[in-house]
Protein backbone atom coordinates (compact mmCIF):
# COMPACT_ATOMS: atom_id res chain seq x y z
CA UNK A 1 0.00 0.00 0.00
CA UNK A 2 1.05 3.02 -1.29
CA UNK A 3 1.44 6.81 1.20
CA UNK A 4 -0.43 8.35 -1.80
CA UNK A 5 -3.33 6.20 -1.33
CA UNK A 6 -4.00 7.33 2.43
CA UNK A 7 -6.24 10.00 1.25
CA UNK A 8 -8.32 8.34 -0.68
CA UNK A 9 -8.73 4.74 1.89
CA UNK A 10 -9.40 7.37 4.52
CA UNK A 11 -11.96 9.21 2.21
CA UNK A 12 -13.75 5.55 1.62
CA UNK A 13 -13.73 5.13 5.64
CA UNK A 14 -16.01 8.00 5.97
CA UNK A 15 -17.79 7.27 2.71
CA UNK A 16 -18.75 4.12 4.15
CA UNK A 17 -20.11 5.34 7.06
CA UNK A 18 -22.53 7.72 5.56
CA UNK A 19 -23.07 4.66 3.07
CA UNK A 20 -24.33 2.32 6.43
CA UNK A 21 -26.31 5.48 8.25
CA UNK A 22 -28.14 2.97 10.17
CA UNK A 23 -25.41 0.54 11.03
CA UNK A 24 -23.46 3.46 12.10
CA UNK A 25 -26.07 4.52 13.96
CA UNK A 26 -26.46 1.16 16.16
CA UNK A 27 -22.73 0.78 16.50
CA UNK A 28 -22.23 4.01 18.00
CA UNK A 29 -25.23 3.16 20.23
CA UNK A 30 -23.65 0.07 21.29
CA UNK A 31 -20.53 1.71 22.30
CA UNK A 32 -21.76 4.18 23.74
CA UNK A 33 -24.12 2.03 26.39
CA UNK A 34 -21.21 0.06 27.10
CA UNK A 35 -18.67 2.75 27.78
CA UNK A 36 -21.46 4.67 29.84
CA UNK A 37 -21.67 1.37 32.20
CA UNK A 38 -18.12 1.01 32.43
CA UNK A 39 -17.78 4.95 33.23
CA UNK A 40 -20.33 4.75 35.95
CA UNK A 41 -18.89 1.84 37.43
CA UNK A 42 -15.49 3.83 37.57
CA UNK A 43 -17.02 6.72 39.08
CA UNK A 44 -18.77 4.84 41.82
CA UNK A 45 -15.28 3.60 42.33
CA UNK A 46 -13.95 6.72 42.21
CA UNK A 47 -16.58 8.15 44.98
CA UNK A 48 -15.61 5.17 47.15
CA UNK A 49 -12.20 6.30 47.06
CA UNK A 50 -12.74 9.62 47.87
CA UNK A 51 -14.80 8.19 50.88
CA UNK A 52 -11.78 6.28 51.90
CA UNK A 53 -9.60 8.93 51.76
CA UNK A 54 -11.99 10.96 53.86
CA UNK A 55 -12.10 7.97 56.65
CA UNK A 56 -8.29 7.90 56.26
CA UNK A 57 -7.93 11.47 56.78
CA UNK A 58 -9.55 10.76 60.25
CA UNK A 59 -7.87 8.40 61.34
CA UNK A 60 -5.60 8.98 64.02
CA UNK A 61 -3.77 7.46 67.11
CA UNK A 62 -4.08 8.38 70.22
CA UNK A 63 -0.83 7.78 72.54
CA UNK A 64 -1.72 7.70 76.53
CA UNK A 65 1.14 8.58 78.86
CA UNK A 66 1.90 7.03 81.71
CA UNK A 67 0.38 8.34 85.18
CA UNK A 68 3.26 9.17 86.44
CA UNK A 69 4.56 11.33 83.99
CA UNK A 70 4.45 15.35 84.94
CA UNK A 71 5.18 18.03 82.75
CA UNK A 72 9.17 17.48 82.06
CA UNK A 73 7.94 13.87 80.57
CA UNK A 74 5.10 15.17 78.98
CA UNK A 75 7.25 17.97 76.78
CA UNK A 76 9.84 15.12 76.11
CA UNK A 77 7.43 12.67 74.94
CA UNK A 78 5.54 15.11 72.29
CA UNK A 79 9.02 16.26 71.22
CA UNK A 80 9.90 12.90 70.49
CA UNK A 81 6.52 11.87 68.54
CA UNK A 82 7.03 15.53 66.78
CA UNK A 83 10.82 14.57 65.69
CA UNK A 84 9.13 11.13 63.81
CA UNK A 85 9.11 10.59 60.05
CA UNK A 86 5.35 9.86 59.43
CA UNK A 87 3.93 12.17 62.27
CA UNK A 88 2.03 14.77 60.80
CA UNK A 89 0.95 16.82 63.78
CA UNK A 90 0.56 16.74 67.69
CA UNK A 91 -2.36 17.65 69.67
CA UNK A 92 -2.32 17.40 73.49
CA UNK A 93 -5.00 16.43 75.35
CA UNK A 94 -5.23 16.91 79.21
CA UNK A 95 -7.12 14.18 80.96
CA UNK A 96 -9.29 16.95 82.20
CA UNK A 97 -10.42 17.31 77.85
CA UNK A 98 -10.68 13.69 78.00
CA UNK A 99 -12.81 13.36 80.66
CA UNK A 100 -15.24 16.34 79.84
CA UNK A 101 -15.33 14.61 76.40
CA UNK A 102 -16.92 12.09 77.96
CA UNK A 103 -18.65 14.02 80.12
CA UNK A 104 -20.37 15.60 77.15
CA UNK A 105 -21.45 12.42 75.65
CA UNK A 106 -22.91 10.58 78.75
CA UNK A 107 -24.01 12.99 80.68
CA UNK A 108 -22.56 15.37 83.27
CA UNK A 109 -23.94 14.01 86.27
CA UNK A 110 -21.82 10.81 86.41
CA UNK A 111 -18.68 12.43 86.41
CA UNK A 112 -19.24 15.39 88.82
CA UNK A 113 -17.63 13.06 91.16
CA UNK A 114 -14.51 12.08 89.26
CA UNK A 115 -13.16 15.80 88.57
CA UNK A 116 -8.92 16.89 89.75
CA UNK A 117 -7.37 14.22 91.22
CA UNK A 118 -9.79 11.69 91.59
CA UNK A 119 -9.82 11.91 87.57
CA UNK A 120 -8.79 8.95 86.56
CA UNK A 121 -8.42 9.57 82.73
CA UNK A 122 -4.51 9.76 81.39
CA UNK A 123 -3.11 12.91 79.51
CA UNK A 124 -2.29 11.84 75.87
CA UNK A 125 -1.59 13.04 72.71
CA UNK A 126 -3.83 12.62 69.74
CA UNK A 127 -1.45 11.93 66.94
CA UNK A 128 -2.40 12.32 62.63
CA UNK A 129 0.32 10.39 60.41
CA UNK A 130 1.18 11.35 56.84
CA UNK A 131 1.13 7.93 55.52
CA UNK A 132 -1.14 5.10 56.39
CA UNK A 133 1.21 2.57 54.83
CA UNK A 134 3.37 2.98 57.38
CA UNK A 135 0.56 3.32 60.31
CA UNK A 136 1.88 -0.32 61.65
CA UNK A 137 5.36 0.50 62.03
CA UNK A 138 4.78 4.15 63.71
CA UNK A 139 2.77 2.26 66.15
CA UNK A 140 6.01 0.02 67.29
CA UNK A 141 7.89 3.05 67.55
CA UNK A 142 6.19 4.89 69.33
CA UNK A 143 5.10 1.94 71.61
CA UNK A 144 9.09 1.61 72.33
CA UNK A 145 8.99 5.71 73.31
CA UNK A 146 9.88 6.32 77.11
CA UNK A 147 6.73 7.10 79.89
CA UNK A 148 4.17 5.68 77.08
CA UNK A 149 1.17 3.77 78.62
CA UNK A 150 -0.93 2.95 75.83
CA UNK A 151 -1.62 4.06 72.51
CA UNK A 152 -5.90 3.73 70.83
CA UNK A 153 -6.23 3.34 67.45
CA UNK A 154 -8.80 2.32 64.97
CA UNK A 155 -6.19 -0.70 64.22
CA UNK A 156 -9.81 -3.15 62.99
CA UNK A 157 -11.36 0.21 61.26
CA UNK A 158 -8.15 1.06 59.32
CA UNK A 159 -7.92 -2.78 58.23
CA UNK A 160 -11.37 -3.22 56.88
CA UNK A 161 -11.02 -0.05 55.12
CA UNK A 162 -8.31 -1.51 53.19
CA UNK A 163 -9.89 -4.76 52.69
CA UNK A 164 -13.19 -3.03 51.20
CA UNK A 165 -11.12 -0.98 49.49
CA UNK A 166 -9.48 -3.54 47.24
CA UNK A 167 -12.83 -5.13 46.70
CA UNK A 168 -14.54 -2.38 45.15
CA UNK A 169 -11.40 -1.83 43.09
CA UNK A 170 -11.54 -5.29 42.02
CA UNK A 171 -15.32 -5.53 41.12
CA UNK A 172 -15.23 -2.02 39.51
CA UNK A 173 -11.98 -3.71 37.53
CA UNK A 174 -14.07 -6.58 36.66
CA UNK A 175 -17.06 -4.87 35.39
CA UNK A 176 -15.16 -2.38 33.26
CA UNK A 177 -13.49 -5.55 32.00
CA UNK A 178 -16.65 -7.30 31.05
CA UNK A 179 -18.29 -4.17 29.80
CA UNK A 180 -15.06 -3.95 26.95
CA UNK A 181 -15.55 -6.86 26.13
CA UNK A 182 -19.08 -7.80 25.73
CA UNK A 183 -18.63 -3.79 23.46
CA UNK A 184 -15.93 -5.36 21.71
CA UNK A 185 -17.92 -8.44 20.57
CA UNK A 186 -21.06 -6.38 20.26
CA UNK A 187 -19.31 -4.15 17.74
CA UNK A 188 -18.07 -6.49 16.09
CA UNK A 189 -20.86 -8.37 15.27
CA UNK A 190 -22.27 -5.39 14.38
CA UNK A 191 -19.86 -4.64 11.96
CA UNK A 192 -20.05 -8.12 10.63
CA UNK A 193 -23.47 -7.26 9.43
CA UNK A 194 -22.04 -4.36 7.26
CA UNK A 195 -19.48 -6.43 6.50
CA UNK A 196 -21.88 -9.24 5.31
CA UNK A 197 -23.62 -6.97 3.44
CA UNK A 198 -20.77 -5.87 1.53
CA UNK A 199 -18.95 -9.35 0.98
CA UNK A 200 -19.35 -9.44 -2.74
CA UNK A 201 -17.42 -5.89 -2.93
CA UNK A 202 -14.92 -7.41 -0.56
CA UNK A 203 -14.66 -10.05 -3.25
CA UNK A 204 -14.33 -7.87 -6.37
CA UNK A 205 -12.04 -5.73 -5.21
CA UNK A 206 -9.46 -8.87 -4.32
CA UNK A 207 -10.16 -9.87 -7.62
CA UNK A 208 -8.94 -6.46 -9.22
CA UNK A 209 -5.48 -7.02 -7.12
CA UNK A 210 -6.57 -5.32 -4.02
CA UNK A 211 -4.19 -6.17 -1.23
CA UNK A 212 -5.63 -7.01 2.51
CA UNK A 213 -4.59 -3.80 3.78
CA UNK A 214 -6.05 -2.22 0.91
CA UNK A 215 -9.57 -3.40 2.00
CA UNK A 216 -9.32 -3.19 5.17
CA UNK A 217 -7.91 -0.14 5.86
CA UNK A 218 -11.44 2.22 5.03
CA UNK A 219 -13.53 0.02 7.11
CA UNK A 220 -10.40 0.27 10.39
CA UNK A 221 -11.07 3.90 9.58
CA UNK A 222 -14.69 3.74 9.94
CA UNK A 223 -14.64 1.54 12.87
CA UNK A 224 -12.05 4.19 14.46
CA UNK A 225 -14.39 7.40 13.54
CA UNK A 226 -16.80 5.40 15.07
CA UNK A 227 -15.75 4.29 18.24
CA UNK A 228 -14.19 8.20 18.60
CA UNK A 229 -18.05 9.41 18.39
CA UNK A 230 -18.64 7.33 20.42
CA UNK A 231 -16.47 8.00 23.17
CA UNK A 232 -16.98 11.84 22.78
CA UNK A 233 -21.05 11.25 22.93
CA UNK A 234 -20.36 9.04 26.02
CA UNK A 235 -17.96 11.05 28.23
CA UNK A 236 -20.64 14.36 27.05
CA UNK A 237 -23.61 12.19 29.21
CA UNK A 238 -21.74 10.74 31.74
CA UNK A 239 -20.30 14.67 32.54
CA UNK A 240 -23.91 16.09 32.44
CA UNK A 241 -25.82 13.67 34.04
CA UNK A 242 -22.85 13.17 36.88
CA UNK A 243 -22.84 16.99 37.59
CA UNK A 244 -26.42 17.21 37.02
CA UNK A 245 -26.74 15.09 40.04
CA UNK A 246 -24.20 16.45 42.02
CA UNK A 247 -25.51 20.40 42.02
CA UNK A 248 -29.19 20.02 42.13
CA UNK A 249 -30.10 16.56 43.60
CA UNK A 250 -29.15 17.10 47.55
CA UNK A 251 -28.22 13.24 48.05
CA UNK A 252 -27.83 13.02 52.31
CA UNK A 253 -25.15 11.53 53.83
CA UNK A 254 -23.91 10.10 49.84
CA UNK A 255 -20.94 12.20 49.04
CA UNK A 256 -20.30 12.27 45.49
CA UNK A 257 -17.05 13.44 44.67
CA UNK A 258 -16.46 16.93 42.69
CA UNK A 259 -13.82 14.76 40.66
CA UNK A 260 -11.65 18.02 40.24
CA UNK A 261 -9.08 15.40 42.02
CA UNK A 262 -6.28 13.57 40.76
CA UNK A 263 -7.30 10.06 39.19
CA UNK A 264 -5.65 6.72 39.37
CA UNK A 265 -3.74 7.81 36.09
CA UNK A 266 -2.27 10.73 37.64
CA UNK A 267 -4.61 12.83 35.96
CA UNK A 268 -7.95 14.79 36.63
CA UNK A 269 -10.60 12.55 37.19
CA UNK A 270 -12.66 14.10 33.86
CA UNK A 271 -9.47 14.27 31.74
CA UNK A 272 -8.60 10.78 32.49
CA UNK A 273 -12.35 9.96 31.75
CA UNK A 274 -11.97 11.22 28.77
CA UNK A 275 -8.86 10.01 27.05
CA UNK A 276 -9.70 6.84 28.51
CA UNK A 277 -12.72 7.16 26.58
CA UNK A 278 -11.73 7.78 23.54
CA UNK A 279 -8.64 5.58 23.71
CA UNK A 280 -11.26 2.99 24.26
CA UNK A 281 -13.76 3.58 21.74
CA UNK A 282 -11.05 4.07 18.62
CA UNK A 283 -9.25 0.77 19.55
CA UNK A 284 -12.43 -1.26 20.28
CA UNK A 285 -13.54 0.52 16.80
CA UNK A 286 -10.76 -0.18 15.18
CA UNK A 287 -9.89 -3.95 16.61
CA UNK A 288 -13.39 -4.51 15.82
CA UNK A 289 -13.69 -3.90 12.14
CA UNK A 290 -10.39 -5.94 11.57
CA UNK A 291 -12.12 -8.53 13.18
CA UNK A 292 -15.24 -8.41 11.35
CA UNK A 293 -13.54 -8.39 8.18
CA UNK A 294 -11.25 -10.95 8.75
CA UNK A 295 -13.24 -13.78 7.96
CA UNK A 296 -13.82 -12.59 4.00
CA UNK A 297 -10.58 -11.44 3.15
CA UNK A 298 -9.31 -15.01 4.24
CA UNK A 299 -11.34 -16.56 1.69
CA UNK A 300 -9.86 -17.64 -1.53
CA UNK A 301 -12.04 -16.60 -3.76
CA UNK A 302 -14.23 -13.80 -3.59
CA UNK A 303 -15.76 -13.56 -7.24
CA UNK A 304 -16.84 -17.05 -9.33
CA UNK A 305 -16.66 -16.21 -13.10
CA UNK A 306 -19.61 -17.87 -14.09
CA UNK B 1 2.98 -16.46 -20.95
CA UNK B 2 0.17 -19.05 -19.97
CA UNK B 3 1.00 -22.38 -19.97
CA UNK B 4 -1.01 -25.54 -18.30
CA UNK B 5 1.11 -28.47 -17.87
CA UNK B 6 -1.24 -31.73 -16.88
CA UNK B 7 -3.89 -29.68 -15.10
CA UNK B 8 -6.55 -31.69 -13.41
CA UNK B 9 -9.16 -29.80 -11.74
CA UNK B 10 -11.76 -31.42 -9.39
CA UNK B 11 -13.84 -29.10 -7.10
CA UNK B 12 -14.48 -30.50 -3.42
CA UNK B 13 -17.82 -31.62 -4.28
CA UNK B 14 -16.19 -34.43 -6.91
CA UNK B 15 -16.94 -32.07 -9.69
CA UNK B 16 -14.05 -33.13 -12.52
CA UNK B 17 -13.90 -29.88 -14.09
CA UNK B 18 -10.89 -29.31 -15.91
CA UNK B 19 -8.66 -33.25 -16.70
CA UNK B 20 -5.59 -33.23 -18.22
CA UNK B 21 -5.13 -29.87 -19.83
CA UNK B 22 -2.31 -29.27 -21.45
CA UNK B 23 -2.09 -26.00 -23.11
CA UNK B 24 0.30 -22.49 -24.07
CA UNK B 25 -0.21 -19.19 -24.73
CA UNK B 26 2.44 -17.23 -26.21
CA UNK B 27 2.73 -13.19 -24.71
CA UNK B 28 0.91 -11.03 -27.77
CA UNK B 29 -1.62 -14.13 -28.80
CA UNK B 30 -5.27 -13.69 -29.03
CA UNK B 31 -7.46 -16.84 -28.55
CA UNK B 32 -11.36 -17.70 -28.13
CA UNK B 33 -12.25 -19.94 -25.34
CA UNK B 34 -15.32 -22.32 -26.57
CA UNK B 35 -17.01 -24.79 -25.25
CA UNK B 36 -20.81 -26.09 -24.11
CA UNK B 37 -21.70 -25.09 -20.59
CA UNK B 38 -20.48 -26.41 -17.78
CA UNK B 39 -17.31 -27.70 -19.92
CA UNK B 40 -14.95 -26.00 -17.53
CA UNK B 41 -13.96 -22.70 -19.52
CA UNK B 42 -14.96 -20.40 -16.31
CA UNK B 43 -12.49 -23.28 -14.19
CA UNK B 44 -9.86 -22.54 -17.02
CA UNK B 45 -9.58 -18.90 -16.19
CA UNK B 46 -9.96 -19.28 -12.85
CA UNK B 47 -6.59 -20.97 -12.59
CA UNK B 48 -5.13 -18.24 -14.43
CA UNK B 49 -6.20 -16.05 -11.49
CA UNK B 50 -5.52 -17.93 -8.94
CA UNK B 51 -8.98 -18.24 -7.60
CA UNK B 52 -8.19 -21.65 -8.13
CA UNK B 53 -5.65 -23.86 -7.42
CA UNK B 54 -5.25 -27.46 -9.66
CA UNK B 55 -5.02 -30.66 -7.76
CA UNK B 56 -2.56 -31.62 -10.51
CA UNK B 57 -0.13 -30.28 -13.28
CA UNK B 58 1.11 -26.74 -13.09
CA UNK B 59 -0.38 -23.40 -14.30
CA UNK B 60 1.97 -21.18 -15.07
CA UNK B 61 1.71 -17.14 -15.61
CA UNK B 62 3.97 -14.72 -17.04
CA UNK B 63 6.68 -17.88 -15.90
CA UNK B 64 5.68 -17.91 -12.08
CA UNK B 65 4.30 -21.27 -11.25
CA UNK B 66 1.13 -20.08 -9.38
CA UNK B 67 1.20 -23.04 -6.91
CA UNK B 68 4.48 -21.49 -5.77
CA UNK B 69 2.83 -18.39 -4.96
CA UNK B 70 2.54 -17.18 -1.83
CA UNK B 71 -0.90 -15.86 -0.69
CA UNK B 72 0.07 -12.12 0.09
CA UNK B 73 1.95 -12.07 -3.74
CA UNK B 74 -1.74 -13.05 -5.35
CA UNK B 75 -3.07 -9.11 -5.86
CA UNK B 76 0.06 -8.39 -7.28
CA UNK B 77 -0.59 -11.15 -9.95
CA UNK B 78 -4.25 -10.16 -10.53
CA UNK B 79 -2.99 -6.68 -11.30
CA UNK B 80 -0.76 -7.72 -14.82
CA UNK B 81 -4.35 -8.85 -15.69
CA UNK B 82 -7.56 -7.53 -16.96
CA UNK B 83 -10.45 -9.54 -16.30
CA UNK B 84 -13.93 -8.71 -17.83
CA UNK B 85 -16.58 -10.39 -15.65
CA UNK B 86 -19.94 -12.37 -17.26
CA UNK B 87 -21.86 -10.90 -14.60
CA UNK B 88 -19.70 -7.49 -14.10
CA UNK B 89 -18.69 -7.59 -11.03
CA UNK B 90 -19.25 -3.57 -10.79
CA UNK B 91 -19.34 -2.38 -7.32
CA UNK B 92 -22.76 -0.86 -6.66
CA UNK B 93 -21.85 2.40 -4.25
CA UNK B 94 -19.23 3.47 -6.49
CA UNK B 95 -20.01 5.55 -9.54
CA UNK B 96 -18.71 4.33 -13.22
CA UNK B 97 -16.00 6.55 -12.60
CA UNK B 98 -14.90 5.56 -9.14
CA UNK B 99 -15.57 1.45 -9.99
CA UNK B 100 -12.67 2.28 -13.31
CA UNK B 101 -11.03 4.38 -10.92
CA UNK B 102 -10.34 1.98 -8.10
CA UNK B 103 -8.66 -0.99 -10.08
CA UNK B 104 -5.79 2.12 -10.41
CA UNK B 105 -6.20 3.11 -7.00
CA UNK B 106 -5.24 -0.37 -5.30
CA UNK B 107 -1.60 0.04 -7.60
CA UNK B 108 -1.46 3.49 -5.62
CA UNK B 109 -2.16 5.60 -8.36
CA UNK B 110 -2.25 8.92 -8.22
CA UNK B 111 -5.16 11.29 -7.42
CA UNK B 112 -3.89 13.12 -11.25
CA UNK B 113 -2.91 10.01 -13.01
CA UNK B 114 -6.43 8.30 -12.21
CA UNK B 115 -8.46 11.78 -13.12
CA UNK B 116 -6.17 11.67 -16.82
CA UNK B 117 -6.58 7.99 -17.59
CA UNK B 118 -10.34 7.01 -16.14
CA UNK B 119 -12.02 9.44 -18.44
CA UNK B 120 -9.90 8.22 -21.84
CA UNK B 121 -10.78 4.82 -21.10
CA UNK B 122 -14.54 5.42 -20.85
CA UNK B 123 -14.18 7.16 -23.74
CA UNK B 124 -12.51 4.50 -25.84
CA UNK B 125 -15.43 2.09 -24.11
CA UNK B 126 -18.27 5.11 -25.06
CA UNK B 127 -19.32 5.67 -21.48
CA UNK B 128 -17.84 9.33 -20.88
CA UNK B 129 -21.15 10.10 -20.28
CA UNK B 130 -22.12 8.32 -17.61
CA UNK B 131 -19.17 8.72 -15.43
CA UNK B 132 -21.12 9.95 -12.66
CA UNK B 133 -23.53 7.57 -12.94
CA UNK B 134 -24.40 3.96 -10.15
CA UNK B 135 -23.86 0.96 -11.83
CA UNK B 136 -28.03 0.20 -11.50
CA UNK B 137 -28.65 2.96 -13.61
CA UNK B 138 -27.13 1.43 -16.51
CA UNK B 139 -27.99 -1.27 -18.96
CA UNK B 140 -27.00 -4.34 -19.45
CA UNK B 141 -24.29 -3.80 -22.00
CA UNK B 142 -23.01 -0.28 -20.55
CA UNK B 143 -22.71 -2.38 -17.14
CA UNK B 144 -20.12 -4.55 -19.35
CA UNK B 145 -18.30 -1.79 -21.16
CA UNK B 146 -17.54 -0.69 -17.52
CA UNK B 147 -16.29 -3.66 -16.74
CA UNK B 148 -14.25 -4.31 -20.09
CA UNK B 149 -13.17 -0.42 -19.05
CA UNK B 150 -11.65 -1.53 -15.63
CA UNK B 151 -10.13 -4.32 -16.92
CA UNK B 152 -8.03 -2.16 -19.62
CA UNK B 153 -7.14 0.72 -17.01
CA UNK B 154 -4.46 -0.56 -15.90
CA UNK B 155 -3.01 -1.19 -19.30
CA UNK B 156 -2.61 -4.85 -18.05
CA UNK B 157 -0.14 -6.98 -20.21
CA UNK B 158 -3.14 -10.04 -19.83
CA UNK B 159 -6.86 -9.80 -20.89
CA UNK B 160 -8.89 -12.56 -19.70
CA UNK B 161 -12.62 -11.71 -20.74
CA UNK B 162 -15.77 -13.94 -20.14
CA UNK B 163 -18.56 -13.68 -22.40
CA UNK B 164 -17.29 -9.69 -22.71
CA UNK B 165 -20.50 -9.22 -25.38
CA UNK B 166 -23.02 -11.42 -23.75
CA UNK B 167 -25.46 -8.51 -23.12
CA UNK B 168 -24.50 -6.06 -26.29
CA UNK B 169 -25.86 -5.88 -29.12
CA UNK B 170 -24.09 -7.27 -32.62
CA UNK B 171 -22.74 -4.04 -33.42
CA UNK B 172 -21.35 -2.64 -30.00
CA UNK B 173 -20.36 -6.46 -29.62
CA UNK B 174 -18.04 -6.23 -32.95
CA UNK B 175 -16.79 -2.45 -31.81
CA UNK B 176 -15.46 -4.21 -28.51
CA UNK B 177 -13.57 -6.93 -30.34
CA UNK B 178 -12.85 -4.56 -33.16
CA UNK B 179 -11.09 -2.58 -29.75
CA UNK B 180 -9.53 -6.09 -28.49
CA UNK B 181 -7.86 -6.47 -31.45
CA UNK B 182 -6.54 -3.39 -31.61
CA UNK B 183 -5.39 -3.99 -27.53
CA UNK B 184 -4.20 -6.78 -28.73
CA UNK B 185 -2.07 -5.29 -32.29
CA UNK B 186 0.03 -3.52 -29.35
CA UNK B 187 1.03 -6.64 -27.54
CA UNK B 188 -1.47 -7.42 -25.10
CA UNK B 189 -2.27 -11.31 -25.10
CA UNK B 190 -6.26 -11.22 -24.87
CA UNK B 191 -8.05 -14.55 -23.82
CA UNK B 192 -11.98 -14.37 -24.54
CA UNK B 193 -14.85 -16.78 -23.38
CA UNK B 194 -17.68 -16.48 -26.06
CA UNK B 195 -21.10 -18.61 -27.40
CA UNK B 196 -21.22 -15.91 -30.10
CA UNK B 197 -19.40 -18.00 -33.39
CA UNK B 198 -20.62 -15.16 -35.34
CA UNK B 199 -17.79 -13.22 -33.56
CA UNK B 200 -15.12 -16.47 -33.63
CA UNK B 201 -16.30 -16.26 -37.30
CA UNK B 202 -15.04 -13.04 -37.87
CA UNK B 203 -11.96 -12.74 -36.49
CA UNK B 204 -10.20 -15.91 -37.47
CA UNK B 205 -7.94 -16.20 -34.03
CA UNK B 206 -6.89 -19.27 -32.24
CA UNK B 207 -9.42 -21.36 -31.08
CA UNK B 208 -9.79 -23.25 -27.89
CA UNK B 209 -12.35 -25.69 -27.69
CA UNK B 210 -13.48 -27.25 -24.14
CA UNK B 211 -15.37 -30.28 -23.86
CA UNK B 212 -16.37 -31.93 -20.20
CA UNK B 213 -13.37 -30.43 -19.03
CA UNK B 214 -10.74 -31.39 -21.75
CA UNK B 215 -9.22 -29.86 -24.60
CA UNK B 216 -10.24 -31.13 -27.61
CA UNK B 217 -9.60 -28.64 -30.41
CA UNK B 218 -6.83 -25.96 -30.44
CA UNK B 219 -6.68 -24.64 -33.97
CA UNK B 220 -4.27 -21.19 -34.63
CA UNK B 221 -6.01 -18.64 -36.32
CA UNK B 222 -5.08 -16.76 -39.28
CA UNK B 223 -5.56 -13.72 -39.11
CA UNK B 224 -2.41 -13.39 -36.89
CA UNK B 225 -0.72 -11.57 -37.51
CA UNK B 226 -3.23 -9.11 -38.39
CA UNK B 227 -3.25 -8.98 -42.02
CA UNK B 228 -6.28 -9.51 -44.90
CA UNK B 229 -5.44 -12.94 -44.65
CA UNK B 230 -7.77 -15.58 -46.88
CA UNK B 231 -10.41 -16.22 -43.94
CA UNK B 232 -11.91 -19.26 -45.91
CA UNK B 233 -8.71 -21.34 -45.98
CA UNK B 234 -8.48 -20.67 -42.19
CA UNK B 235 -12.16 -21.86 -41.69
CA UNK B 236 -11.22 -24.48 -43.69
CA UNK B 237 -8.42 -25.66 -41.14
CA UNK B 238 -10.92 -25.23 -38.18
CA UNK B 239 -13.56 -26.72 -40.08
CA UNK B 240 -11.68 -29.70 -40.36
CA UNK B 241 -11.01 -29.93 -36.62
CA UNK B 242 -13.99 -29.59 -35.40
CA UNK B 243 -15.56 -32.33 -37.64
CA UNK B 244 -13.42 -34.57 -35.73
CA UNK B 245 -15.00 -33.54 -31.72
CA UNK B 246 -16.64 -36.01 -30.63
CA UNK B 247 -21.26 -35.70 -30.62
CA UNK B 248 -20.99 -33.42 -33.45
CA UNK B 249 -23.26 -34.69 -36.31
CA UNK B 250 -21.00 -34.60 -38.94
CA UNK B 251 -24.28 -34.97 -41.60
CA UNK B 252 -25.81 -31.96 -41.63
CA UNK B 253 -23.95 -28.56 -43.49
CA UNK B 254 -20.77 -29.54 -41.97
CA UNK B 255 -19.03 -28.52 -44.66
CA UNK B 256 -18.68 -25.26 -43.50
CA UNK B 257 -17.44 -24.33 -40.39
CA UNK B 258 -20.81 -21.77 -40.00
CA UNK B 259 -22.53 -24.35 -40.02
CA UNK B 260 -20.46 -26.64 -37.31
CA UNK B 261 -20.02 -23.31 -34.73
CA UNK B 262 -23.31 -22.87 -35.11
CA UNK B 263 -23.94 -26.27 -34.10
CA UNK B 264 -21.89 -26.33 -31.16
CA UNK B 265 -22.28 -23.08 -29.77
CA UNK B 266 -25.97 -23.02 -30.65
CA UNK B 267 -26.11 -26.38 -28.66
CA UNK B 268 -23.92 -24.68 -25.82
CA UNK B 269 -26.85 -22.15 -25.48
CA UNK B 270 -29.23 -24.36 -25.32
CA UNK B 271 -27.61 -26.24 -22.49
CA UNK B 272 -27.43 -23.16 -20.67
CA UNK B 273 -30.91 -22.58 -20.27
N1 LIG C 1 -17.15 -23.88 -7.01
C1 LIG C 1 -17.56 -25.02 -7.61
N2 LIG C 1 -17.83 -26.09 -6.86
C2 LIG C 1 -18.21 -27.23 -7.43
N3 LIG C 1 -18.38 -27.41 -8.73
C3 LIG C 1 -18.13 -26.38 -9.54
C4 LIG C 1 -17.72 -25.12 -9.02
N4 LIG C 1 -17.55 -24.26 -10.05
C5 LIG C 1 -17.84 -24.96 -11.16
N5 LIG C 1 -18.19 -26.22 -10.86
C6 LIG C 1 -18.53 -27.28 -11.80
O1 LIG C 1 -17.43 -27.47 -12.65
C7 LIG C 1 -17.85 -27.67 -13.99
C8 LIG C 1 -17.21 -26.64 -14.89
O2 LIG C 1 -17.72 -25.36 -14.52
P1 LIG C 1 -17.31 -24.01 -15.25
O3 LIG C 1 -17.89 -22.89 -14.47
O4 LIG C 1 -15.86 -24.01 -15.45
O5 LIG C 1 -18.08 -24.15 -16.62
P2 LIG C 1 -18.16 -23.12 -17.85
O6 LIG C 1 -17.54 -23.78 -19.01
O7 LIG C 1 -17.65 -21.82 -17.46
O8 LIG C 1 -19.74 -23.03 -18.08
P3 LIG C 1 -20.61 -21.75 -18.58
O9 LIG C 1 -20.42 -21.66 -20.05
O10 LIG C 1 -22.00 -22.14 -18.24
O11 LIG C 1 -20.15 -20.57 -17.85
C9 LIG C 1 -19.37 -27.60 -13.96
O12 LIG C 1 -19.87 -28.93 -13.92
C10 LIG C 1 -19.69 -26.89 -12.68
O13 LIG C 1 -20.90 -27.35 -12.16
MG1 LIG D 1 -18.46 -19.88 -17.24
Amino acid sequence: MKFSSIGYLIKEGFRSIKQNGFMSVASILVLVSCLLLSGAAYLVFVNVEAGFDYAYDQNKAIVWAVETADDQALNVLENNLRGMNNVQDVFFRSKEDTLANYAGVVGDATFESLQGEDNPMLDGFEVTFKDLALFDETIQLIESLENVDDISYAEDVADTLVVIRQTVLTIAAWIILMLLLVSLFIISNTIKLTVYSRRLEIGIMKSVGATKMFIRFPFMVEGMVLGFAAGLLSFGVLYFVYTYLISSLSLGFITLANLSTIGMLGMPVWAELLVCFLLIGTLTGMLGSRHAIGRYLKEESGVNID
Amino acid sequence: MIEFRGVHKTYDNGTKALKDVNINIDKGEFVFIVGASGAGKSTFLKLIMREEVPNAGEVIVNGYKLSKLKRREIPYLRRTMGIVFQDFRLIPTMTVFDNVAFAMRVTGASKREVRKRVPYILGLVGLQNKARNFPQELSGGEQQRVSLARALVNNPSLIIADEPTGNIDPEMSYEIMELLTEINRRGTTILVVTHEHDLVQAFSRRVIVIDDGTVVSDVAGTAEPPAASAPSAGNAVVADVLDTIQDVPTEKESDTVDAVLADIIGRNGGDEQ
